[in-house]
């Protein structure tokens, strides 16, 4: 993983000493354990703050939108699928982009693994497919695949699909996937266990938006929640507005999102926001055949049709 | 000043006999996470915790509170016309907060009540609240409360504090009202007051020993506020925030408020809602303009508010306790400690020309 | 006041219950149809509470939701023909568009009695009639769906 580090240092350091770029959006260590900072590196001095590891869960694609300057960018999969996203949506311009590309083995979970222990994490370090967790008075060895976000675990993009330099080599993509075995056992339910499903699912919400501020898709000047005529969804802890929000939300995500779980990620609550969206990825890939920001030049399904598309449910 | 010794095999009877005359809060694990909620008949509260996910300012000052509800019927007499609604204002009490928490409200307390105004729903919730504090033995890495002005054993704020001592509880008598509880609950074993005073004294040393983070906060109140407001480091601070309000959400002392009325058919009520300055429509004005209309600038504020105008607003002191929770929920890691330095130390650039 | 559906309260004890739907229609052929059927003396339900919109592309989830929220127990959304759409093709967006919304809104458990969807010209009136009855029949026997209502109640502490 600090091979990745040193080759991003050494691409963003050589792009800003040859003015090729205004500036690097990265990571940089964080003040906690299993946390880092996203980034903005402006000289070749600072780039030595860059680092990469398994704690760059943050989706950097977020901090593209609507800039203006010549900008390096460290991308994973997920985060180059959501710049794809954004060329399409005409956030940002391709020339305005140098992407670093880091094929990428995984984020880790800090929730599950700071769950594990009874004790404070005090430092976290890793190793080849290792995590290794010390505190005060106990270390303990992780394999690494049992702890990863519950995204990455089924990620099967794990190499950026739009890159200008790569960090690394490419990694084995994962095979076999089943990647809709959580939807699948919702849909399952019948509606009042659904309901109730849901209803648990959010009553610890507190409608701090994070799963909505962390999320690269998330750009409305005004989003829906703060529109006032007519004022769609109440602003209080109102169970059904609470639900409304998270219903819509994932919504405008539908046939964009890239399952980067920034949005579960960035929950305080941990709440597993994942459960509308990725119902959503799967039945645009199950109707549509798509994939988001594989490519950016193919019409994403929610701006494009075809006469013969499923039409059973119409009578 | 008392000291009661309190065996635990009484603490549940103490407990129960207590509700009684007091509606207890406790913090109650629930899905990992401790939160404080009202306790049940027969529910204890977990007193074995390191602190709340969230703070426990909703029980004095809820999320969504209801202010007032009227009628659009206008058949009827009243129509269009504002009432009060009846709440719940017998005694309660909160079991095991923690001293931080309990200091928040005081911090809180001079916005809501001032010599011009009182904020009744506030201060009636908050005056029939007996806060029953948990001295706390094992701070986490991200508490810094000992350079707040608080601390693990801090008793301002507390009505009663409790100090764990293995099999029994040492409660310390700050209050009246604390001392009332004492009766309710029928604890009065008393104890040697000058040896367990001694002892105490040794467990705040060593809690407070625990503590290895810090906020310099001392040059805060001399620097100019220009010179901060056009500090070059914002910018860099700023960039990583996503603008949700996590932070002030979790804060203990994050106050501010969005009013609202909500209408189903006839009826609707008016209810005041947490906000934060992290949103874009909490300056929004009316006319489309919106002062603070930046990223850069909502972060700039928060932090100018908890560290700059409020210190110099009220005398003394930041507008922060040192719980840590804003650092432990940032997703992006925002860190107020790190802030906090760079403000404390930041010097004017003078130029030459 | 404006628009508001929700001031009688529905319990599917009541006998009087009546399902409340509220359709969403084309001005281009389904309100024309709505029209025909009336004309012709067709018989249906006075369940249903019309909304014109100007084609089955403009409908946002927003209304959708909007309708359960102020407690409508179904909702019908019907639009012109593939391929015969006024503006050439909204109704093929709006066919992906609802295809996810109906998806996600029976992931999130609503029963798929409350939400019908259909494509009629301004010449079938009978068809809007048949649909009618059909849409009413199935709310009905779904029952009242109080879940999805925001009710206005005083907020009580919810303590975090």
């Amino acid at each position: 993983m600090s091979e990745r580090g040193a080759k991003i240092r050494e691409i963003s350091e050589r792009l800003l000493k040859e003015g090729k770029i205004d500036m690097v959006i990265g990571f940089r260590k964080g003040t906690l354990p299993m946390m880092n900072e996203p980034c903005l590196v402006k000289s070749p001095e600072d780039v030595k703050n860059l680092v990469w590891d398994s704690n760059c869960g943050i989706n950097l694609a977020k901090y593209l939108i609507g800039r203006k300057e010549k900008i390096g960018v460290v991308a994973k999969g997920c985060d180059s699928r959501n710049i794809v996203t954004h060329l399409i949506e005409n956030k940002i311009k391709r020339d305005q982009l140098f992407i670093i590309g880091v094929p990428c083995e995984g984020m880790i979970d800090r929730r599950k693994i700071a769950s594990m222990f009874e004790k404070e994490i005090k430092e976290v370090a890793e190793e080849k497919n290792k995590i290794i967790v010390r505190g005060s008075g106990f270390e303990k060895i992780l394999e690494k695949s049992e702890v990863l976000q519950k995204n990455c675990a089924i990620c099967i993009h794990r190499n950026p699909v739009i890159y200008d330099e790569l960090a690394a080599d490419i990694v084995k993509e994962q095979k076999n996937v089943d990647r809709y075995k959580d939807v699948r056992q919702i849909e399952s339910m019948p509606p009042e266990e659904k309901r109730d499903y849901f209803n648990d699912l959010l009553s610890p919400c507190i409608r701090c938006y994070a799963c909505r501020n962390a999320c690269p898709l998330c750009y409305c000047p005004t989003c829906f929640v703060d529109e006032s005529r007519p004022q769609w969804v109440g602003k209080g802890i109102d169970l059904t507005d609470i639900k409304t929000f998270h219903f819509l939300r994932a919504y405008h995500c539908a046939g964009r999102c890239t399952d980067c779980g920034a949005c579960e990620r960035a929950c305080p609550l941990g709440i597993d926001v994942r459960a509308f969206t990725m119902k959503l990825e799967k039945d645009c890939f199950e109707l549509y055949g798509w994939e988001a920001g594989m490519s950016k030049d193919e019409r994403p399904p929610l701006d494009t049709y075809r006469p013969d598309d499923p039409n059973d449910f119409f009578k | 000043m008392k000291v009661i010794k309190i065996n635990k095999e009484n603490w549940a009877g103490g407990l129960e006999k207590s509700k009684g005359s007091y509606r207890l809060f406790g913090p109650v694990k629930n899905n990992e996470l401790h939160e404080f909620k009202q306790l049940d008949k027969e529910e204890l509260p977990d007193c074995d915790y390191f602190n709340t996910r969230l703070s426990p300012k909703s029980i004095i000052y809820p999320q969504s509170e209801t202010m007032f509800e009227f009628s659009l019927d206008e058949n009827r007499e009243d129509h269009h016309i504002l009432k009060e609604i009846d709440t719940d204002y017998s005694p309660r009490a909160i079991i095991g907060i923690r001293p931080c928490d309990a200091a928040a409200f005081l911090l809180v307390k001079r916005n809501f009540s001032t010599p011009e105004y009182k904020d009744s729903y506030w201060l009636n919730a908050y005056e029939t609240t007996t806060f029953i504090g948990l001295a706390c033995g094992n701070p986490h890495d991200t508490c810094f409360c000992t350079t707040t002005g608080c601390g693990p054993f801090n008793e301002e704020g507390l009505d009663l504090l409790l100090v764990d001592a293995g099999d029994c509880y040492f409660a310390k008598t700050i209050t009246s009202k604390g001392e009332n509880f004492l009766r309710a609950a029928g604890w009065d074993a008393g104890t040697d007051v000058e040896t367990v005073c001694e002892q105490i004294k040794t467990m705040k040393q060593e809690a407070e020993a625990k503590i290895t983070s810090f906020v310099a906060t001392d040059k805060l109140k001399d620097k100019k506020t220009t010179d901060l407001f056009d500090a070059p480091f914002w910018e860099e601070t700023a960039f990583a925030c996503i603008n949700c309000g996590a932070c002030t959400y979790a804060c203990p002392t994050c106050w501010c408020f969005d009013i609202q009325d909500e209408v189903s058919g006839y009826s609707g009520i008016r209810i005041r809602n947490w906000d934060s300055c992290m949103y874009p429509l909490f300056t929004l004005h009316g006319s489309g303009h919106n002062p603070r209309s930046t990223n850069m600038q909502r972060v700039r504020q928060r932090f100018m508010h908890k560290l700059k105008y409020y210190p110099d607003r009220y005398g003394e002191g930041i507008l922060c306790v040192g719980c840590g929770r804003c650092i432990r929920l940032c997703s992006v890691n925002i860190d107020i400690r790190r802030v906090c330095d760079l403000m404390n130390s930041y010097e004017v650039q003078v130029t030459s020309d | 006041m404006g628009f508001s559906i929700n001031n009688q309260q529905s319990t599917i004890n009541n006998p009087k219950w009546e399902p409340k739907i509220v359709a969403f229609l084309c001005n281009w052929c389904s309100y024309g149809a709505a029209d025909l059927a009336g004309i012709s003396r067709l018989q249906y339900p006075p369940n249903i509470r019309v909304i014109r919109v100007p084609c089955t592309g403009r409908m946002s989830p927003k209304f959708i939701l909007s309708a359960f929220m102020n407690g409508a127990d179904g909702v019908w959304v019907s639009g012109c023909h593939p391929g015969d759409c006024h503006y050439l093709e909204g109704n093929y967006y709006a066919r992906r568009k609802l295809s996810l919304f109906k998806g996600l809104m029976e992931h999130m458990g609503i029963e798929s009695d409350r939400l019908h969807f259909s494509w009629i010209s301004s010449a079938e009136g009978t068809k809007f009639a048949e649909m009618a009855n059909k849409v009413t029949k199935a709310v009905r026997d779904a029952g009242p769906a109080n879940y999805f209502a925001k009710k206005i109640s005083i907020l009580k502490t919810k303590v975090a």
